[in-house]
């Protein structure tokens, strides 16, 4: 059997966050529950660009490939491994591993571990580090790989499997469908994502943006409100109406205090944020009277389960949810990654992997 | 009809001096066929008393009696009102009037009414300001009027019906009760409330104080662990362990650490703030990382509904528990409000009504 080469399109210098280098690197040490894929496709993520720039933090794993958003063919699977085999097609995403024995891990809760491994720039307990799927090829416990449904393209399925997961999760552990009201604030890659699975749940969509361009588009993709950010006043017209607001925004304004979207929400709302900005751009201010009104939470949520991910797409087959995207060739990571960065991008890449062929 | 009740109460007149409190006669409620009238006999004085005097949630209609822990005899009731005659005893808690039309009033959340009244310092629609009770008498809508059972005295039954109250509903609402383990910040009159609740609902009781002096009485009130949040790293052990934080600090300092409290709540655990600092007093800042780790929520919560009121005095009623408390006459508000302020009391005033 003809070994899988790892490589991929790593940061090789921290200073120039946007070039990529072909390199060559370790992979997992393979264990009896992994399973090996060739690549196919990679979606770019918000967090490629936050870890890149550093924005989330100093890099202390160079080189480093990114990506959690991935799609392949299963070469090889681990003597544990009844699930899968050669030939089926799969995905990975932004999560490689968990203690699998803690409470959080046993109760559908494996993104919640404490011990858990992010799939690139971690590190494995025996040293190896994750690198992720700008690449040929990736090795994963298969606890952390989704069987991806037929009447799903590798294309589309690509972006699920960190973006999608990472707002269908609170949209599931907080109720949405029909007779909820579910508003999205920033519709960009997460946000547009939780415009058509809250749709496809049944819940009467809100949708928030502050781009022109993209309110026509929101109501394509179903929301049935769309509304511009851009007033001042653009909340007071929805006071106390909202049961869930996700929220996606990346970059918070601090003139915006989060009364204003906090009194959006209904008695008990949440308003759950998937958005992890920069180290140095914290949440606007916020006083304990803001919470009184309604006896509303702010809230986080962390990517997803196995158990959610395999729902989505349950409900992505069945329901017909095609995620915007486009699409370039890996190699040309550069122009994509700085799209993203530049809030260009309509509404998520997908990198075709164009290192090695994939039988 | 029985003698008309008077309404005179210790009120704040001249801003300049918070607590210097002057007798007045003010006018009531307009009584309506839902009203129940009541003199008082108790009234609790509540932290919220002290942030409206002292103007710290701004400045508050003037002359103002303040007051929203209310215990007395009914001498009224009108036409319409079917759970109380005259001769019973009653409370009065924080709230005083909603719409009762709305979504909110319909499903027991009358507590979150957006036309809500407080019971003092609001304003009916006809112009009348609502005045409190550190005063003879109060009229109030039978909504908001408890019956006080009769195993609980008077002056213990006052401060439940805000304290008390305040601290029951999200204990109640986010279910505290065995097998749950939930965590009390600040042991003061709502804080201690708290405590003696949790473990009355079964809860494992993690109580969180920065003043050691009260450590003692904590643990007989009944908290499993006490933890002095002096200590360095003192949230490290509860890491991930608690499913809620009922936080009652009424003031924060911009390096009070609030993501350590979050880092100890469980999956989707909540921390729920029913602590109201002073305006200019906001949470410190907190990054959406703080919420990540166990996608947790932070909430707050408005006194309660009467459904949740009845259910408290039930337990304490039937669990026995009893607030720990100083009482004074009402004359003296002004020393109780001036040892609430530094922190003095354990664990709540009551004043006793002496007017007449």
């Amino acid at each position: 059997m003809s070994e899988l080469e790892f490589k991929g399109y790593a940061l090789t210098d921290p200073a120039a966050w946007n070039e990529f280098s072909l390199v060559s690197y370790p992979p997992k040490t393979f264990l009896a529950d992994d399973v090996e894929l060739a690549i196919t496709h990679c979606g770019i993520c918000g967090s490629d660009v936050h870890t890149l720039t550093q924005g989330w933090g100093g890099l202390s794993h160079l080189p480093l490939v990114v990506g959690h958003e991935i799609i392949g063919i299963v070469k090889r699977v681990g003597a544990n491994v009844s699930e899968f085999k050669p030939g089926d097609r799969v995905g990975v995403g932004a999560q490689i591993a968990s203690c699998m024995e803690c409470k959080r891990c046993k109760s559908g809760n494996e993104n919640y571990c404490m011990k858990m491994i992010d799939t690139y720039n971690d590190v494995y307990p025996d040293g190896v580090i994750t690198q992720g799927g700008y690449s040929t090829a990736i090795r994963a416990h298969q606890q952390f790989v989704f069987h991806i449904p037929e009447a799903i393209a590798s294309k589309d399925a690509a972006t699920m499997l960190c973006a999608g997961l990472t707002v269908f999760s609170p949209l599931l552990r907080n109720d949405a469908g029909p007779g909820k009201k579910v508003g999205v604030i920033g519709i960009g890659g997460l946000g547009h994502y939780a415009v058509l699975f809250a749709k496809a749940l049944g819940a009467e969509v809100y949708a928030f943006t502050h781009s022109p361009s993209k309110l026509d588009d929101a109501k394509k993709m179903g929301a049935d409100h769309v509304i511009s950010t851009h007033d001042d006043d653009f909340y007071k017209a929805y006071d106390g109406e909202l049961d869930i607001l996700i929220s996606t925004i990346d970059v918070f304004r601090p003139d915006r205090p989060l009364k204003v979207y906090l009194s959006m929400l209904g008695v008990h709302g949440k308003f759950i944020n998937v958005g992890l900005p920069d180290h140095n751009n914290p949440l606007p201010p916020m006083h304990a009277f803001d919470l009184q009104p309604n006896g509303a939470f702010i809230g986080g949520s962390h990517i997803g389960s196995k158990t959610e991910c395999l729902e989505m797409l349950r409900v992505a087959a069945e329901r017909g949810v095609k995620p915007w995207i486009e699409e370039l060739p890996m190699s040309q990571a550069k122009v994509a990654i700085e799209a993203v960065r530049s809030g260009k991008v309509r509404y998520r890449y997908v990198l075709t992997q164009d290192i090695a062929p994939v039988q | 009809m029985s003698p008309q009740v008077e309404f005179k109460g210790y009120a704040l007149i001249d801003p300049s001096k918070w607590s210097d409190l002057k007798l007045v006669t003010f006018q009531p409620k307009n009584f309506q066929p839902e009203d129940v009238e009541i003199a008082i006999t108790h009234c609790g004085v509540c932290g919220s008393d002290l942030h409206t005097l002292s103007q710290g949630w701004g400045e508050p209609k003037l002359p103002i009696v303040v007051g929203h822990e209310i215990i007395g005899k009914v001498t009224r009731v009108g036409d319409k009102v079917s759970g109380f005659k005259p001769g019973d005893r009653a409370g009065v808690g924080a709230q005083i009037g909603s719409c009762m039309k709305c979504r909110a009033c319909k499903s027991d959340y009358e507590n979150y009414c957006p036309s809500e009244i407080e019971t003092y310092n609001g304003e009916y629609p006809d112009g009348i300001i609502t005045q409190g009770g550190y005063s003879t008498a109060i009229r109030a809508h039978e909504r908001f009027v408890f019956p006080i059972p009769d195993e609980i005295e008077s002056a213990h039954a006052a401060s439940m019906l805000c304290a008390g109250l305040t601290v029951f509903s999200p204990l109640k609402t986010y279910g505290a009760g065995p097998g749950k383990k939930v965590g009390i910040v600040g042991v003061g009159g709502l804080g201690h409330y708290a405590v003696l609740f949790a473990k009355a609902m079964g809860a494992e009781v993690y109580a969180f104080t920065h003043d050691t002096s009260k450590i003692e009485d904590i643990r007989e009130m009944g908290a499993h662990h006490v933890i002095d949040v002096n200590i360095k790293d003192f949230a490290k052990p509860f890491s991930h362990t608690l499913d809620i934080i009922l936080a009652t600090r009424d003031s924060y300092e911009p390096d009070t650490p609030l993501s350590d409290y979050l880092s100890m709540l469980w999956v989707h655990g909540k921390f729920i703030t029913v602590g109201i600092p002073n305006v200019n007093n906001p949470l410190p800042q907190l990054h959406p990382f703080a919420f990540a780790g166990n996608g947790c929520l932070v909430g707050g919560s408005h006194v309660g509904s009467k459904k949740e009121c009845l259910e408290m005095l039930e337990l304490a009623r039937s669990k026995n528990v009893r607030p720990w408390i100083e009482t004074l006459p009402m004359k003296q508000a002004k020393h109780a409000l001036e040892n609430l302020n530094a922190n003095r009391v354990r664990y709540r005033y009551v004043l006793t009504q002496d007017i007449n």
